[in-house]
């Protein structure tokens, strides 16, 4: 069951933040995680402030220079957002397959990005999208980007007072290649096994932008970044490319768990770069 | 798709009206519309909660169980364990419903009193004015446990020095068929194949977990109204309790799904010591947690199948061996074991043939009843060796199973002579016809086609003299009631009685009231299990509703001045067949019957056919009432990279001798190409020394609306059945050749095969890459 806790409900983001500082409880957005974390005693907490009345944090804005998602946006708004299939392609790709629909529904981009899980689906379209989060708390706000947001297993900058109030990104290059693949061991309402996001640009038959994200393969969803330097400035050859996958490969430190083994996870994450990989450049070049 | 036999041997060869028709069911509505009341709906004044104490330990003895902190928090009203219970502390496990002996009387604590024997046994039983306060006392229990050397693998728990969890020796039960000469058979063939396929754990996962409300009433009568696939279960509650039969009343409301779940008692006993205790209504929903932990999950199984084949394809040998795991206590593994036995041969003649079978006990979660009950898991493993068979000699699958499909006549695995139609050629191959063309592989894409046969027995063991009565009665008005407790498990067993009540009488289904699942106020009507409710309520029920018709039409014929046989019932009236102008409505018929002390209501009782068991030493005898056939075919694309299989296409072709409500028929089938298809590839139970790893449903995985594929049904009607209008049972036969044709499609597909399920993508990808690697060092 459900462990008895104390709730507060504020209706603005400075009544949020106060609430966050000074009662020293947790943030608590869609509930979709955190919920069965607190029924399995996975997660404890008997203090949480809910997100669902603050006003101002569920919005998705679309500017030439930035794409920018409030934290209160759910699954389902990303996926009914007509502009998220250019602004951000493997965004929409992941959340049209996160979990299933009632989940879509509550969970937000900020609790997805922000529970810290290497299995977070948006977070490896977010890395590849180069994507940046504000930090609000009392005393201010900064931006911090995705690539240092994560330091350990579920460990993150953040600190107890701050709240994650927005994601934004620079809408990608024309014509780029932006993907994602999630392997989980069904179709539907699945824990990720291995995902992978890619964003590839090309210039003259050259690759003008490499990115490369990998989760559920590591303490933390994390960038490609050897991978992603051998790509930049050349022309992608099979060779080359699976150069790629395997330097990604190297950077990840799976665990054996009830849905797969490391070394299964260190294969597919292999095999799953170079498909990505293969297939941007085709739609690039 | 739809074929019916129209030959003249049919032994139904007549036009029915609603019976085979594509209904809608008649308890669609109030469940369409929220109003069906399940047991967990159902409140009543001055009510308590409850909440049981699991064991979170597989195997250890209990040194004390201190209730004390919890006895005393107020709002508890009780706190029971084993101290409390009548001596005797033992709960029956054994084939429940109305089977007139035959049994092995298994027995099980209802709540654990020394030690405890697997993950999730109840220790202690609580009370409460809340499910809050009821929660909060069980965390006040402080169980002192010894943790002891138990055993966790079915064949360690058959050596010598084995810890003990079952009688001497951990043998659950063990069974021989001794048949032909198997020497013989193996020196005729030209080539011999062995091979070992093993299978895994599988939850029921049914919509409705265990829930439950019991009382005593005015009359100091112990009331529970239960999510139970089995009224019957009141004798094994008042045994448990040391009351008298007559004292308890169980009524089951719609249940929510059971797939065998339902079947041996699950908490009903829990809350009637709890209803006895406090003298208060007490009522339990499972947490789907506990849900996992409180009912027995298919028989994970290994069979060894050694095969003599000629060149032409005819089988001249089999040799199996196959190897249960009961878990901590016997419950039905017996006869689960007895299933897979007689189904170990799949549908397919073998003269020669030695099986060795046995269900050993272990400190593993019970396991029990699960649609499909053994012979689905033998299934799976005949359906992969005949498929290796046909790829080591050379030959088309399906006619390798032509040339050894059983035929009416032939004397099937035990000698037990099959009577009704077999078309598994015709079956097979539609199904396969029906997947179309197999697509070009492409890029990391691989396709592949399987298929899969089967026999299924419907009924109960015939030794055990199964019954099943029912009550049909035109009213004053020519509305018509029919009474039978038969438990309404959501496969619309209460709708098909109102169909062939009202295809008797000549009453629209609609029009017809059906009182079901009590049975104190209606006849006992025996289980929803074995597929043998339609089968057996619905005979009964034909029976009933024979005798009405017959009394009616003698006093009509009088009144139209012919013979009865000229009369006929139908669209609401009575009519005369040669001259239909000449007819009476049902309602003034009714009325005129009525006038004249007609009988206008009949109570009968359909006997299965018996039998007095079998030859210990040659397992030779006649088991089951009969066998439903059928085959499934499934098309999959896997993707080599990650093993990854996706089913593109499932395809069901069954027998069914005679659907009742075809869109019963086809609900079955699109159920069950689910549930197989979980079997296959997803769902399994984690267990790391007896304790379940992953007891929710964000780790058990059952395929969810994205992992359906385009399921195709088609329904064949050879009439040739025992049950109503020749129908046969078809809830678990429809799904034992599912898992089969899917991993027989996955082993078509990346060309090896893999020989324990579920076939994970890990699994796959490791079968590709051995494949890759061999075929690299050739």
């Amino acid at each position: 069951m459900l462990p008895p806790f104390e709730l507060s409900q504020p209706q603005t983001l400075p009544e949020a933040l106060r609430a966050l500082a000074e009662d020293g409880g947790q943030p608590l957005a869609g509930g979709t995680n955190l919920f069965p974390d607190l029924r399995s005693g996975r997660e404890k907490g008997d203090q949480f402030v809910s997100l669902a009345l603050v006003e101002g944090l569920r919005y998705i804005k679309h500017t030439e220079q930035r794409i920018t998602l409030g934290s209160g946006t759910t699954m389902s708004d990303i996926v009914h957002d007509p502009k998220m299939e250019t602004a951000a392609p493997a965004l929409a790709a992941a959340a049209k397959i996160f979990a299933g629909t009632m989940v879509r529904t509550a969970a937000t981009i900020g609790g997805n990005v922000c529970c810290g899980s290497p299995s977070a689906d948006t977070v490896p379209p977010l890395l590849t999208l180069a994507a940046d989060v504000t930090l609000s708390s009392a005393s201010g706000e900064r931006t911090v980007p995705l690539d240092e947001f994560y330091t350990d297993y579920k460990k993150t900058v953040m600190k107890p007072d701050e709240l994650l109030t927005s994601v934004s990104w620079a809408p990608p290059a024309p014509g780029s290649a932006h993907l994602f693949y999630k392997l989980a061991r069904r179709k539907g309402d699945a824990i990720t096994v291995t995902g992978v996001s890619v964003m590839i640009a090309a210039d003259a038959g050259k690759c003008t932008t490499a990115r490369v994200a990998l989760g559920s393969v590591a303490p933390t969803v994390f960038r490609a970044h050897e991978a992603e330097d051998l790509l930049v400035g050349q022309a992608l050859t099979p060779d080359l490319i699976e150069q790629a996958a395997k330097a990604a490969a190297h950077q990840c430190s799976p665990i054996d768990d009830i849905r797969a083994t490391a070394d299964y996870r260190l294969q597919t994450a292999h095999a799953l770069t170079r498909r990505l990989i293969t297939q941007a450049w085709k739609q690039v070049a | 798709m739809n074929q019916v036999d129209t030959s003249p041997n049919a032994i139904a060869n007549v036009n029915l009206r609603q019976v085979g028709k594509n209904k809608p069911r008649n308890d669609a509505p109030t469940k369409v519309y929220g109003k069906a009341i399940y047991a967990g709906d159902f409140y009543l004044e001055d009510m308590l909660f409850a909440k049981v104490l699991h064991s979170d330990r597989a195997c250890a003895n209990i040194k004390s169980v201190d209730t004390s902190a919890a006895k005393a928090l107020a709002g508890v009203h009780s706190v029971l364990t084993a101290d409390d219970l009548p001596a005797t502390n033992a709960v029956m496990t054994d084939m429940p419903g109305q089977v007139g002996g035959g049994t092995k009387n298994t027995k099980q604590p209802i709540l654990a009193k020394e030690c405890v024997r697997f993950h999730g046994e109840p220790i202690a039983l609580v009370a409460a004015e809340s499910y809050e306060l009821a929660q909060q006392a069980l965390e006040l229990i402080v169980v002192d446990y010894e943790e002891t050397e138990g055993v966790y693998d079915a064949f360690e728990a058959q050596e010598p020095g084995s810890p003990i969890v079952y009688g001497d020796d951990n043998i659950v039960a063990a069974y021989k068929i001794r048949k032909g000469d198997i020497e013989k058979g193996f020196a005729e063939a030209d080539y011999i194949l062995e091979n070992t396929f093993s299978s895994q754990y599988q939850e029921q996962a049914f919509l409705e977990p265990e829930a439950a409300v019991a009382w005593l009433d005015e009359h100091d009568i112990l009331n529970i109204r239960s999510s139970t696939q089995v009224v019957e279960h009141f004798r094994a509650v008042a045994d448990a309790l040391g009351l008298p039969h007559n004292r308890v009343h169980l009524q089951a409301p719609y249940v929510g799904g059971g797939f065998g779940g339902k079947e041996v008692m699950t908490i009903e006993v829990w809350l009637a010591l709890l209803a006895m205790d406090t003298k208060r209504p007490v009522k339990l929903i499972q947490t789907r947690e506990n849900s996992f932990i409180s009912h027995g999950p298919r028989h994970p199984f290994t069979f060894t199948h050694k095969t003599g084949v000629t060149k032409d394809g005819k089988i001249t040998a089999m040799k199996i061996k196959a190897t249960s795991d009961a878990g901590a206590y016997a419950k039905l593994s017996p006869y689960i074991l007895l299933y897979a036995t007689v189904g170990a041969t799949g549908p397919y003649r073998v003269d020669n043939l030695w099986i060795d079978s046995t269900s050993a006990a272990t400190n593993n979660l019970p396991t029990c009843a699960y649609r499909g009950f053994g012979t689905m898991q033998a299934n799976t493993a005949c359906e992969a060796q005949m498929e290796e068979l046909a790829k080591l000699i050379g030959m088309d699958s399906l006619e390798l199973r032509r040339k050894n499909f059983i035929q009416t006549g032939d004397p099937n695995t035990t000698g037990q002579i099959i009577r009704s139609s077999v078309w598994s050629d015709q079956c097979a191959t539609k199904a396969l016809e029906a997947l179309g063309d197999r697509p070009e592989n492409a890029d990391h894409l691989v396709y592949g086609h399987g298929l899969a046969c089967y026999q299924q027995s419907y009924g109960r063991i015939r030794w055990m003299k199964d019954t099943s009565e029912s009550w049909v009665g035109l009213e004053m008005d020519g509305t018509l009631i029919v009474r039978c407790a038969v438990t309404d498990i959501g496969a619309g067993q209460m709708s098909a009685l109102a169909q062939i009540a009202g295809e008797v009488l000549g009453v629209p289904m609609g029009e017809v009231t059906v009182y079901f699942g009590d049975g104190h106020v209606n006849p006992l009507a025996g289980t929803s299990t074995a597929s043998r409710a339609l089968y057996m309520t619905g005979k009964a029920t034909e029976l009933a509703a024979v005798n009405v018709r017959d009394n009616l039409l003698e006093c009509m014929a009088e009144y139209f001045g012919v013979s009865a046989g000229e009369l006929d019932l139908g669209d609401s009236k009575v009519f005369v067949l040669d001259n239909p102008e000449r007819c009476m409505s049902t309602k003034e018929m009714a009325k005129h019957c009525a006038a004249q002390g007609v009988h206008r209501h009949s109570l009968e009782i359909y006997r299965a056919p018996p039998s007095e068991g079998l030859d210990p030493e040659t397992g030779q005898g006649e088991v089951f009432p009969d066998f439903t056939y059928g085959a499934h075919a499934a098309k999959v694309s896997v993707d080599i990279d990650t093993g990854e299989v996706t089913v593109i296409k499932s395809v069901g072709a069954h027998d069914v001798g005679q659907s009742i409500n075809l869109r019963a028929v086809e609900g079955q089938i699109e159920g069950s190409a689910l549930m197989g298809q979980g079997f296959a590839l997803s769902e399994e139970l984690i267990l790391e020394k007896g304790v379940l790893k992953n007891g929710s449903f964000s780790e058990y995985l059952i395929p969810t609306s994205e992992d359906v594929p385009e399921i195709e049904s088609i329904v064949l009607e050879s009439r040739s059945g025992l049950g109503p209008f020749g129908s046969k049972g078809i809830g678990e036969p429809v799904f034992a050749p599912v898992a089969a044709s899917i991993v027989n499609a996955v082993a078509d597909a990346i060309g090896t095969r893999i020989h324990d399920l579920p076939l994970t993508p890990e699994k796959v990808l490791a079968a590709v890459n051995a494949k890759q690697t061999q075929e690299a060092a050739e």
